[in-house]
C-alpha cells in the first residue's frame, strides 16, 4: 500500500507522518499510540472508536486517516483540556456510568459534540444523540443520568 | 443477624478504576511489545469438513511465520478447567488435527511485520479438504441414528469416552419419588419451552499478546476471568512448567461469561511465538468473534403437579442442549440447570433428564446466568399458567411455594449444595406488587385496542459462587496478598477480576472495613500477574463479592492481627488492649489503648516503625474457600406495551427487586442490575444467532447491525426502572454480602413473556418473542375466535 504524508493536530499536538491510503483513522491513531481510541467491529457499527473531526463526532473506523489531513482529531484523553469533557468525565464516575470501559471513550466524545451543538438536552434527545455507541454492560441508563446531570449544570450556569 | 454500621461498606465512592474515563486504561489488544508481529486466523468456510492436507509453503515465502495442525501439541484439552479433572470432558487440540466442526473454527495462522502482510500470507495457505458433511444445526436431527458422527469419542478425565449419536453428556437426577408425586397431583400442567442462541457481544473482541522469554517461558496479556486458569492450562499445552508461564492481569471490555475458559486465540497466539521466537499480537476481529462463542441454547419439556390450593407435588423437566461443535462446559451446566430448578420452588419429588448434543455450531459457553435464565422462563411462565389454572394469584402461588431460608439449595448442580440463611423472596415479591401496584391488574379479556399493556411477575436468583460445605464438582478458592505500607497506604495484590461490575471497589471497602484506612489509601492495581498472585479460580458464578472479597476479609483480618500484634510492643499492651479506628480528621487509621483515643498512633507512624527498626513487613499472603453457596434473589415486575399493529413489543416501566444481603456498593450494584435488564430485554425479545441450514453460517454473517442488541432506544422510556434492595445479611458473607451478577438476568425473559400474556392473552414458548413471532400470534388468536363464534352461530341457528 502506499503512504501518503499527514498532517494534522490530535489532542491539540501537531502530527507529520505518513499513512496508508487505505489505512483507516482508527488504525492510525491506534498505530500512532493513541490506544485509547478502542476498536469493536471496524464497520462503523458499534460506536466504540468515536473520534471529534473538525468539531464532528466521527467513527474513525470507517473514516480514512488521509481524511483527516489538516484537520484536528480530538480523543478522550484530549477530553481533560475542555472545561465540558473535563465535566463529562466526573459526571461519568460520579453516576457510575461505566463498567468494562471499552464503550467508554467513544461514549463520552459522543456526549461532549453532541453537548457542545446542543448544551441543554432532555433525557429522550440524550438517548437518541448517543443510540449510535453501543454498551453491553450498563443498560446506558446511568450513562443517560451522567450526560444529563451535566446537562443540567449547563442550564444552571447558563 | 448482626447488622452493624459501617464505615465504608455501603457508601459511595469515585470508582477504583478512574483510567477508563481518562483513556489511560489499557485492554489486551492496547499491549504493545517491541518487534512484535500482528498474527491473523484462519476460519474454516465449512461447517464439518475433513482436513487433508494444509500447505503454507507459499505463506512462508513471503515472510510470514504459519501454524497449522501438525504445529501444535497432541494435548487434548477442555479450555474451562473450573471443574475437577474427572468431570471434565476433553475434546479439542489448539487447532483441530482431523476435521472442522463448524464455520469459524481456527484452522491455521499466520503472523507478520503488520496484519496487512499477514493477512496476505493467509491467503496464501491452501487446504485440501477431504469428505464433507451437511452440517447438523437443529437438535433432533442430530441426535438421529444417521447423523454423521462429529466427534468419535473423546475423554473424561482420562477416561476415553465414546460418542453415540453425537450425545454429548447426560445427566439424570431423581429426588423423591415422581409416580407418587403426580398421583397426589390434582392438578398438573405440561409445556415445551425453547430459549434460543444469543451472542455475548462484549464490546472488546477477543486478543491476546504473548512473548517468548529468554528461559523458555512466555509472558501473555489476554481477555481473561482468571489469569491462573490460563497459566495452567498454557503450561500443560505447551509442556512448560508453570511458574515459567506468567499470564498478566489486564481489564477486559466485558466478557458475560466468554472468558471463563481460555479463549480459542490465546494458545493460538501462543503457538505463533513460540515458533517465531518473538513476540506476537493477535486480535479477534468481530466476524470471528461471533464465530467463536454463544450462550446455551436450552429446550425444556416440564411439567408439574399440584393440589388444587396450589401446593407442589411433583416436578418432571426433561431439557436438552445443542452445545455446537466443542463441548466447554456441558456436563457442569446440565448439574447447574438442574439446580436452578430444583432451588426455585419445593417440588418435593423430582425427576430430571439433561441430554447435550454436539452439533455443527458455534461452541457454547456461559453467559450470565450458566442456564438460569433458560430454566427460569419454563419454570416461572409455567408457575404463571399453574396459577391461571388454579384460579391463584401468582404472587400467592409463588409466595406458598419457594424455596427459602432453611431450605436446602443447589448452588452448582447436585454436588455443591448449601442451606439458605438469608432471605428477602417474601419481602421482595409483596414490596415489589405494592411498587408496580400489582393490584390495578387486569385480565388480558379486558384489554381493548391498539396498544396494549400487561404486567407479568417472575423471581429468580443465582448462586454466589460455587462452595458448599463439601468441596463438589468445582474448584472455587480464592486469594490475596495485603501489606501495608511505610505511610499507612495499603496495597491489594488479587488476581480476582473486575469486569466492570464493582469488584474491585468492594475489596477496597472490606480492605478499608477491616483495616480501617481511608478507603482512598486502599490501592489495588492492574498490575500484577499469576507470578505476584495466589490462585484464584475466575470472576464466574456471581463468586467476585461473596468469594473474592471473602478471601480479601480473611487475609485483611490476618494483616490486622499483625500490626495490633507490632502495635502492643510500641504501647506495652496486649494486642487485645488496643483499638484500631479510622480518624478521618487525620485521614489515617490510628490504634490506642481502648479508652484512651488521645493516647493514639497513626498507622503511618506503626509502619514507619516497623520500617525503620527492621520488624519486618506487614503483610500477608492466603487463600480462602467458601463453604457457602447463599443464592442471591431477585424479582422482576415488568410493564409491557404491546403494538397490535406492529407487534413490537416496548417496556415502559419496570420494578426490580434483589436480594444481595449487605450492599457493599448500592450505586455499582443497581447499575448491574439495570444492565442485566436491557441484556434481558435483548434475550426475551430482540437477539438469535440464527443459522442457514444448508450453509451452516450465522445468518447475520458476524455483522453486529445484522444481529442486534438493545440500543439507548429499547430501553425503557422515562428510564422508568425502580430498583429496591431487600433486608437482608447473610452471615456467612464479607460484611453480611453476597452476589448480584448473574441473578439480575435469570427472571427478565420470564417476566417479560408473562407481562405479554397478561397485555393480550397470548403465551409465548419460544424466545425472543419479536414483532413477527407476535403479530403471528394475534392472527391466528383472531381467526381461532372467528371460528368459534362462527360455531357458536351454528349452534344457535
Amino acid at each position: 500500500m502506499e503512504e501518503y504524508k499527514i498532517d494534522l493536530t490530535v489532542n491539540g499536538e501537531k502530527i507529520s507522518t505518513t499513512a496508508k491510503a487505505e489505512e483507516s483513522l482508527l488504525k492510525f491513531l491506534r498505530r500512532n499510540g493513541f490506544t485509547e481510541v478502542k476498536c469493536g467491529c471496524e464497520k462503523g457499527e458499534c460506536g466504540t472508536c468515536t473520534v471529534i473531526l473538525n468539531e464532528k463526532a466521527v467513527k474513525s473506523c470507517i473514516t480514512l486517516a488521509l481524511q483527516a489531513n489538516h484537520k484536528e482529531v480530538w480523543t478522550v484523553k484530549g477530553m481533560e483540556k475542555f472545561e465540558l469533557g473535563r465535566k463529562l468525565q466526573k459526571s461519568f464516575v460520579n453516576y457510575g456510568a461505566i463498567q468494562c470501559g471499552f464503550c467508554t471513550p467513544g461514549m463520552i466524545i459522543t456526549a461532549k459534540n453532541y453537548l457542545d451543538q446542543n448544551p441543554i438536552p432532555n433525557r429522550e434527545e440524550i438517548k437518541k444523540a448517543i443510540s449510535g455507541n453501543l454498551c453491553r454492560c450498563t443498560g446506558y441508563k446511568k450513562i443517560v443520568d451522567a450526560i444529563y446531570a451535566v446537562a443540567v449544570e449547563n442550564q444552571r450556569s447558563k | 443477624m448482626e447488622k452493624q454500621q459501617y464505615e465504608f461498606i455501603g457508601k459511595q465512592f469515585d470508582i477504583k478504576n478512574i483510567g477508563k474515563v481518562t483513556g489511560k486504561e489499557l485492554y489486551s489488544s492496547d499491549i504493545n511489545i517491541p518487534g512484535q508481529l500482528y498474527a491473523v486466523v484462519l476460519c474454516s468456510p465449512y461447517p464439518h469438513a475433513e482436513i487433508k492436507k494444509i500447505d503454507y509453503t507459499e505463506a512462508e515465502k513471503m515472510g510470514a511465520i504459519c501454524i497449522g495442525p501438525d504445529d501444535v501439541p497432541d494435548y487434548l484439552y477442555n479450555e474451562r478447567i473450573v471443574s475437577i479433572p474427572e468431570k471434565t470432558y476433553r475434546d479439542r487440540t489448539v487447532l483441530p488435527k482431523d476435521k472442522v466442526r463448524h464455520i469459524g473454527e481456527a484452522i491455521a495462522a499466520c503472523a507478520a511485520e503488520t496484519e496487512e502482510e499477514a493477512f496476505a500470507a493467509l491467503k496464501k495457505i491452501k487446504i485440501e479438504w477431504g469428505k464433507k458433511w451437511k452440517p447438523l444445526i437443529d437438535l433432533d436431527e442430530a441426535i438421529k441414528d444417521d447423523a454423521p458422527s462429529i466427534y468419535d469419542c473423546v475423554y473424561l478425565g482420562e477416561e476415553k469416552v465414546d460418542i453415540k449419536n453425537n450425545i454429548a453428556c447426560e445427566r439424570n437426577i431423581d429426588v423423591g419419588d415422581i409416580d407418587k408425586g403426580f398421583k397426589e397431583a390434582e392438578v398438573v400442567v405440561e409445556r415445551t419451552f425453547n430459549t434460543q442462541r444469543i451472542y455475548h457481544m462484549q464490546l472488546e473482541t477477543k486478543s491476546a499478546v504473548c512473548v517468548p522469554e529468554a528461559d523458555g517461558g512466555i509472558t501473555v496479556w489476554t481477555t481473561s476471568q482468571g489469569i491462573h486458569n490460563v497459566r495452567i492450562l498454557l503450561g500443560n499445552i505447551f509442556n512448560i512448567p508453570l511458574n515459567k508461564v506468567n499470564v498478566k492481569r489486564i481489564t477486559l471490555g466485558g466478557s458475560f461469561g466468554s472468558s471463563i475458559q481460555m479463549n480459542s486465540i490465546t494458545p493460538i497466539c501462543v503457538a505463533l511465538a513460540l515458533k517465531a521466537k518473538r513476540p506476537v499480537k493477535l486480535v479477534s476481529t468481530r466476524e470471528d468473534d461471533i464465530y467463536d462463542h454463544s450462550k446455551y441454547p436450552l429446550k425444556t419439556i416440564l411439567k408439574i403437579g399440584a393440589k388444587k390450593d396450589g401446593t407442589l407435588t411433583a416436578a418432571h423437566c426433561r431439557v436438552w442442549v445443542e452445545i455446537g461443535g466443542h463441548n466447554i462446559q456441558a456436563y457442569p451446566y446440565l448439574g447447574c440447570v438442574a439446580g436452578w430448578f430444583a432451588s426455585l420452588y419445593k417440588w418435593k419429588n423430582i425427576k430430571y433428564e439433561g441430554t447435550a448434543v454436539y452439533t455443527n455450531k458455534v461452541p457454547t459457553c456461559a453467559m450470565q446466568g450458566y442456564g438460569n435464565p433458560q430454566i427460569n422462563f419454563a419454570v416461572e411462565s409455567l408457575m404463571d399458567i399453574l396459577a391461571e389454572k388454579l384460579d391463584i394469584d401468582p404472587i400467592e402461588l409463588r409466595l406458598k411455594n419457594y424455596v427459602g431460608k432453611g431450605d436446602e439449595f443447589w448452588g452448582q448442580g447436585p454436588t455443591v449444595r448449601s442451606i439458605i440463611r438469608s432471605c428477602g423472596v417474601e419481602e421482595m415479591l409483596i414490596e415489589g406488587a405494592k411498587l408496580a401496584e400489582w393490584e390495578k391488574r387486569t385480565p388480558p379479556s379486558k384489554k381493548k385496542g391498539e396498544l396494549r399493556r400487561g404486567i407479568g411477575v417472575a423471581r429468580g436468583f443465582h448462586t454466589s459462587g460455587t462452595g458448599g460445605p463439601n468441596p463438589g464438582e468445582v474448584i472455587d478458592y480464592s486469594g490475596a496478598t495485603i501489606k501495608i505500607n511505610e505511610d499507612g497506604s495499603v496495597d491489594v495484590l488479587t488476581a480476582l477480576m473486575d469486569h466492570g461490575g464493582g469488584t474491585w471497589d468492594a475489596v477496597a471497602k472490606v480492605v478499608a472495613e477491616v483495616l480501617k484506612v481511608p478507603y482512598e489509601k486502599v490501592g489495588i492495581y492492574n498490575e500484577v500477574d499469576t507470578r505476584t498472585t495466589v490462585f484464584d479460580v475466575n470472576t464466574h458464578a456471581t463468586r467476585g463479592v461473596y468469594c473474592g472479597c471473602g478471601a480479601v476479609k480473611f487475609v485483611a483480618e490476618k494483616v490486622k492481627e499483625m500490626l495490633l500484634n507490632y502495635a502492643a510492643t510500641l504501647f506495652k499492651d496486649l494486642p487485645e488492649n488496643l483499638k484500631l479506628a479510622c480518624n478521618k480528621k487525620l485521614g489515617q487509621a490510628v490504634i490506642y489503648p481502648r479508652e484512651i483515643p488521645e493516647n493514639y498512633m497513626t498507622l503511618g507512624e506503626i509502619a514507619e516503625h516497623a520500617h525503620i527498626t527492621s520488624w519486618g513487613a506487614i503483610a500477608y499472603t492466603s487463600t480462602l474457600r467458601q463453604k457457602n453457596c447463599p443464592p442471591c434473589f431477585i424479582t422482576h415486575f415488568v410493564e409491557v406495551e404491546v403494538n397490535t399493529k406492529t407487534g413490537e413489543v416496548k417496556v415502559p416501566r419496570a420494578v426490580i427487586m434483589g436480594d444481595s444481603g449487605t450492599i457493599i456498593n448500592p450505586d455499582l450494584w443497581e447499575g448491574q442490575i439495570i444492565g442485566a435488564f436491557s441484556r434481558g430485554l435483548g434475550f426475551s425479545l430482540l437477539e438469535e444467532t440464527k443459522y442457514d441450514l444448508n450453509s451452516g453460517g450465522l445468518e447475520c454473517n458476524g455483522l453486529i447491525t445484522d444481529y442486534k442488541i438493545p440500543t439507548t432506544v429499547e430501553m425503557p422510556k422515562v428510564d422508568n426502572i425502580i430498583v429496591r434492595s431487600a433486608h437482608t445479611y447473610e452471615p456467612t458473607g464479607p460484611f453480611g454480602a453476597k452476589g448480584i451478577g448473574e441473578a439480575a438476568l435469570s427472571s427478565v425473559g420470564s417476566a417479560v413473556a408473562n407481562a405479554i400474556y397478561n397485555a393480550i392473552g397470548i403465551r409465548f414458548y419460544d424466545l425472543p418473542i419479536t414483532p413477527e413471532k407476535v403479530l403471528k400470534a394475534l392472527k391466528r388468536k383472531e381467526e381461532e375466535e372467528k371460528e368459534s363464534r362462527r360455531r357458536v352461530g351454528d349452534k344457535v341457528d
